[in-house]
């Protein structure tokens, strides 16, 4: 009698240039929605309005319009940084609210989006904190011809020059180009310590290809002695590059190989709700577990306000599948654990930072951190 | 206060809602708009922009015929990722003004404002310190033509400059030309011909 349909916005590109991630942020909203029908844990049932902008940016603001009409408040989507600004002016309008659940560049707090992934203190800073002491501080750095990769590569750039280093080369590549040969030239010339990878799709799925031959050619390039590390690279992404992954690094606030209760119980149950095998992310779940705050949210608020839904996500931990999940009042942005892994040859990375760390959001980089990337390593095992 | 663009608005920028939101504020307050991405348009003369508008999310250096910061006309930035390294792309470019995208019904009018202000006083300041910096230049030459005046003339230093500014007075040149002019003859004089 009190159930209550509750709309939600399903806004992911499924195919197009990004669709490895946007499929996963889609699978992950609709395997907690089916779950929550199912098993009913709040009170609510609820309604996908699922809309595939395929990779095209022109067609997110329509699309969010549609889900809008169609009733919902509340969307769970976007991948890209574009595609999120291209949905604004439909949330200001229409006063929705976008969980937007992916890892971005930062510097944004807008009062109609919910950031549930990492923005830059909680990824390429404990990134770099993990890996300069360890590799050293003479990165190359490569990224795809966009915001994420400009900024990304800036803010590393800024930290490392601080902590001494120098930047061997810093190179962009056009959205989707594969053409890559220059790029692993210059590397074999100019053998940087590491290289930061903030390519995109097939760019980046290329250029790791390529290291792996170089690699084999010369063993100076093992992923051991001089890796890629990323701040958004995936177990679907590393399952299918195979051994050619693995030993690169990657951060994020979920792996599927956590070992916790509340990972175990989650894979139980998305394993037996979707209906091919894959692989686990951090996308994916930051997604599922969007949607679980949502439901929650509206079934303790006892209606379907974004503002209370917010206020009641800042103070209500939820337990999400990589652990308790609140988000932080004044930023809109969840404070998370940030984990750094290794990736395996089977499409699995193992967690290789000790310290789980909470760390709150600092989305335009003012608060100083924690802790210098200097002052760390020595005490700590060095896989040189 | 008046709004103070002298030519049509140039918006460079995809086409998007927010060039259209831009085009229909300009239309208001009665400024003709042409839309370009990414290249300006062919034969474009930059005498005939009062203003130009020009997208700091995927612009580039390589769009514009002028060098950083030297826009011949006002140029209002139109920021969407408020990122660092966007933001110091748009203050490098010589941004007069900036509008935060997505743009709806307002801020075009008050950006057109601060941006023609900013570029006058940025025409008045560069047509200023250039005349300052080629005094400045002639300095060197003032205290030469001093010095050959004190020498000639048996004069100290005092005198000497009064001399010379009265020279300038009579022949009716600024202090600066005078100098160069005594310098000119006293090389002239003992044979050592001067640039």
């Amino acid at each position: 009698l009190d159930q209550r349909v509750v709309p939600i916005g399903v806004l992911f590109s499924r195919s197009g240039p990004y669709e490895t991630l946007g499929r996963d942020g889609y699978l992950g909203a609709t395997t907690a929605i089916c779950e929550i029908n199912d098993r009913n844990p709040y009170g609510v049932t609820l309604r996908a309005e699922a809309r595939d902008p395929a990779g095209s940016i022109e067609s997110y603001a329509p699309l969010c319009r549609d889900i809008v009409h169609a009733g919902a408040r509340f969307i769970v989507g976007c991948t890209t940084s574009w595609s999120r600004k291209e949905v604004v002016p439909v949330l200001e309008r229409s006063g929705a609210q976008l969980w937007y659940p992916c890892p971005y560049e930062g510097f944004e707090g807008n009062d109609h989006v919910v950031y549930v992934g990492a923005c830059p203190n909680q990824h390429i800073l404990p990134l770099l904190d993990y890996v300069l002491p360890r590799y050293g501080r003479e990165p190359m750095l490569v990224g795809s011809n966009y915001i994420w990769g400009w900024e990304t590569s800036r803010i590393a750039r800024e930290v490392i020059e601080r902590a001494g280093g120098t930047i061997k080369a810093e190179r962009f590549v056009p959205l989707g180009d594969s053409d890559i040969d220059h790029i692993i030239d210059e590397v074999r010339v100019k053998r940087p310590d590491f290289v930061l990878n903030t390519l995109i799709g097939l760019s980046s799925r290329a250029f790791v290809e390529a290291y792996f031959g170089l690699g084999l050619l010369d063993p100076d390039f093992a992923a051991a002695r001089r890796p890629i590390i990323s701040c958004n690279w995936t177990e679907n992404e590393i399952a299918a590059l195979g051994p050619k992954a693995e030993g690169h690094l990657s951060v994020a606030p979920y792996f599927e190989s956590l070992a916790t209760v509340e990972n175990a119980r989650f894979l139980a149950t998305a394993r037996t709700t979707l209906p091919e095998p894959q692989r686990f992310s951090a996308f994916f779940v930051q997604a599922y577990a969007a949607v679980h705050m949502i439901a929650r949210g509206v079934s303790a608020v006892g209606a379907q306000d974004p503002e209370a839904l917010l206020a009641h996500a800042s103070t209500e931990t939820y337990g999400a599948p990589f652990g308790p999940l609140r988000i932080d009042a004044a930023t809109n942005h969840a404070i998370l654990v940030p984990r750094i892994a290794r990736a395996g040859r089977d499409g699995v990375f193992e967690v290789v930072s000790g310290d789980e760390r909470s760390i709150v959001p600092d989305p335009y980089l003012v608060k100083p951190p924690a802790q210098a990337s200097a002052q760390r390593g020595s005490h700590l095992r060095v896989v040189k | 206060m008046k709004i103070d663009i002298h030519g049509k608005a140039l918006i460079l920028h995809r086409p998007h809602a927010t060039t259209e939101a831009i085009v229909r504020q300009l239309t208001q307050v009665g400024i003709p708009a042409e839309c370009a991405w990414p290249d300006l348009p062919q034969g474009l003369a930059a005498a005939d922009l009062g203003v130009m508008f020009f997208d700091a999310d995927m612009g580039h250096d390589e769009q514009f015929p002028w060098a950083a910061g030297a826009a011949p006309m006002p140029s209002i930035a139109l920021i969407g990722s408020e990122a660092p390294g966007r933001v110091a792309w748009a203050i490098r470019r010589g941004a007069d003004a900036h509008l935060l995208k997505p743009i709806a019904g307002g801020g075009v009018f008050s950006a057109l404002l601060i941006a023609g202000e900013a570029f006058a006083r940025r025409q008045t300041l560069t047509t200023e310190v250039e005349a300052l910096k080629r005094r400045l230049g002639l300095r060197e030459s003032l205290a030469e033509a001093t010095a050959i005046l004190m020498l000639n003339d048996e004069l100290n230093a005092a005198d000497a400059y009064k001399s010379l500014r009265r020279r300038a007075m009579e022949q009716r040149v600024s202090i600066e030309d005078m100098a160069a002019r005594v310098i000119l003859q006293a090389g002239v004089a003992s044979g050592h011909g001067r640039a």
